[in-house]
């Protein structure tokens, strides 16, 4: 499964940049994350519950291991799942543009998703992925104009990120 | 293949029902059909700490003729209406529906609320209660409230219902003079969930122009999905093949449709242009048929 994308972030790279690595605001951000922990600097494990209507039960173990890691430019994401109900494994890229005085984050997963959650919810997969992938960068950007706010209490952001 | 440990209650009147479910909270699933809840819980999927049952409240559930409009109780079972003359003639878009909801016999056992609630992306009845402008009775311990089935559907298998409210009953409203319906749906084998699905309801006016239209798609989103740049493109003109193709292709600005193994993006978005055009053809065949 391909998930894909881009967003723009007010903000600069390095502010971005930041962001998207601290682990307090992947477990804040990323839909359904209870814990994340970076365990070494270029390793998180945290543990994931993910589920849509009736079915609440999915948790995970993750783990994400960096590479090809270039500040504020782009890295990639070695992302490792697992739980009672399946596994999701594969890489994803992240990179990071100047625009403006905004940001593009630019984002391609290629995920496998394995085990009886494929199995019996093969048809939900790509819907379930597009409506993360949206709550994530909706909270990743509220995130980041608190941070902005915070940051110069006298100015709001103009921009508050927006999905193309 | 068997579910989890769970306490299960059969409560005799829906005021007792709600008070169940009040005090249960969010571990509690309110039990109709059972045709998606309880295959979740097979395997384990879904694990709710209780379940209240619904089938023995037998004021939630039957068919009423009323003057504007249809009203079908929560728990009345898929075959019940599609067996119904009551709904063959006041809502005959819901009837047409009808034989491509699953298989005859999870229409025995499934209901109309338990699929409005559960609101499946593929569910046929959702999409055709929001083409047929219909609405819902949400009951809960502090009081019940009416909700248009547009507003009820807000995301992947999510919905306007608050902790403790049930779906008690829906109203179809009657259709409007020269009007006509279809239904169109595409699957692998009859039975399966949808690749893509289309119900609308046309009104022509006297000069034969197009009045109002709905249409609503399934399998194409998070949800029942409203086609608003395909009605804007019918509003007022004469319903000719171009013109209809040209609302189908509309369609297209509407949805946002999902890839997965049985169907890419692009062949839904494709499947979506021709089942449209069959169904606005079709509805408008009707209105011709019976003005003559």
């Amino acid at each position: 499964m391909i998930v894909q994308g881009e967003y723009t972030f007010p903000g600069t790279r390095e502010a971005i940049w930041e962001l998207l690595l601290d682990p307090a605001v992947i477990a804040r951000t990323m839909p359904g994350t209870e814990e994340m922990v970076r365990v070494a600097p270029d390793r998180y494990e945290g543990r994931m519950r993910v589920g849509v209507g009736a079915i609440t039960a999915a948790e995970f173990t993750v783990s994400v291991q960096l590479a090809d890691v270039v500040p504020p430019e782009r890295y990639t994401m070695q992302i490792d799942g697992r739980g009672r109900f399946g596994f999701t494994r594969g890489t994803a890229q992240v990179r990071l543009a100047a625009d403006g005085a905004g940001t593009v984050m630019r984002f391609e997963a290629d995920l496998q998703v394995g085990g009886k959650i494929a199995a019996v919810g093969q048809r939900l997969l790509d819907s379930v992925s597009k409506l993360m992938t949206r709550q994530g960068l909706e909270s990743l950007s509220k995130e980041v104009n608190r941070r902005l706010a915070s940051a110069d209490p006298g100015s709001r952001s103009p921009n508050p990120g927006s999905l193309p | 293949m068997k579910p989890p440990v769970f306490d299960y209650f059969r409560p005799a009147s829906v005021d007792e029902a709600l008070a169940l479910l009040a005090e249960h909270g969010a571990d509690a699933k309110a039990l109709a059909g059972g045709q998606s809840l309880v295959p979740a819980m097979n395997f384990r999927l879904a694990q709710p700490a209780a379940l209240v049952d619904l089938n023995g409240l037998d004021e939630l559930a039957g068919i009423g003729d009323g003057p504007a409009a249809l009203r079908l109780g929560a728990m009345t079972r898929h075959c019940a209406v599609e067996r119904s003359a009551v709904v063959a003639k006041r809502a005959p878009l819901l009837t047409e529906t009808m034989p491509y909801v699953a298989h005859p016999q999870i229409r025995n056992r499934g209901t109309v609320g338990g699929s409005l609630a559960h609101a499946d992306p593929a569910a046929e009845l959702p999409a055709v209660m929001v083409a047929s402008s219909a609405r819902f009775l949400l009951r809960s311990r502090s009081g019940e409230r009416w909700i248009d089935a547009e507003r009820f559907f807000t995301g992947l298998f999510a919905t306007a219902l608050e902790p403790g409210e049930l779906v008690t009953a829906v109203e179809v409203p009657t259709l409007a003079p020269r009007t006509g319906w279809a239904f169109e749906e595409m699957s692998r084998r009859h039975g399966d969930y949808a690749l893509v699905g289309v119900a609308c309801l046309v009104t022509l006016d006297a000069a034969g122009r197009c009045a109002a239209a709905r249409i609503a798609l399934l399998s194409v989103g998070e949800g029942p999905v409203l086609a608003p740049s395909a009605t804007a493109a019918l509003a007022g003109v004469q319903p000719t093949a171009d013109a209809l193709r040209a609302a189908a292709e509309a369609v297209n600005a509407d949805i946002d449709p999902p890839s997965d193994i049985h169907a890419s993006a692009a062949f839904r978005r494709r499947l979506a242009t021709v089942l449209t055009r069959r169904a606005l053809t079709r509805a408008v065949e009707r209105i011709a048929t019976s003005a003559s």
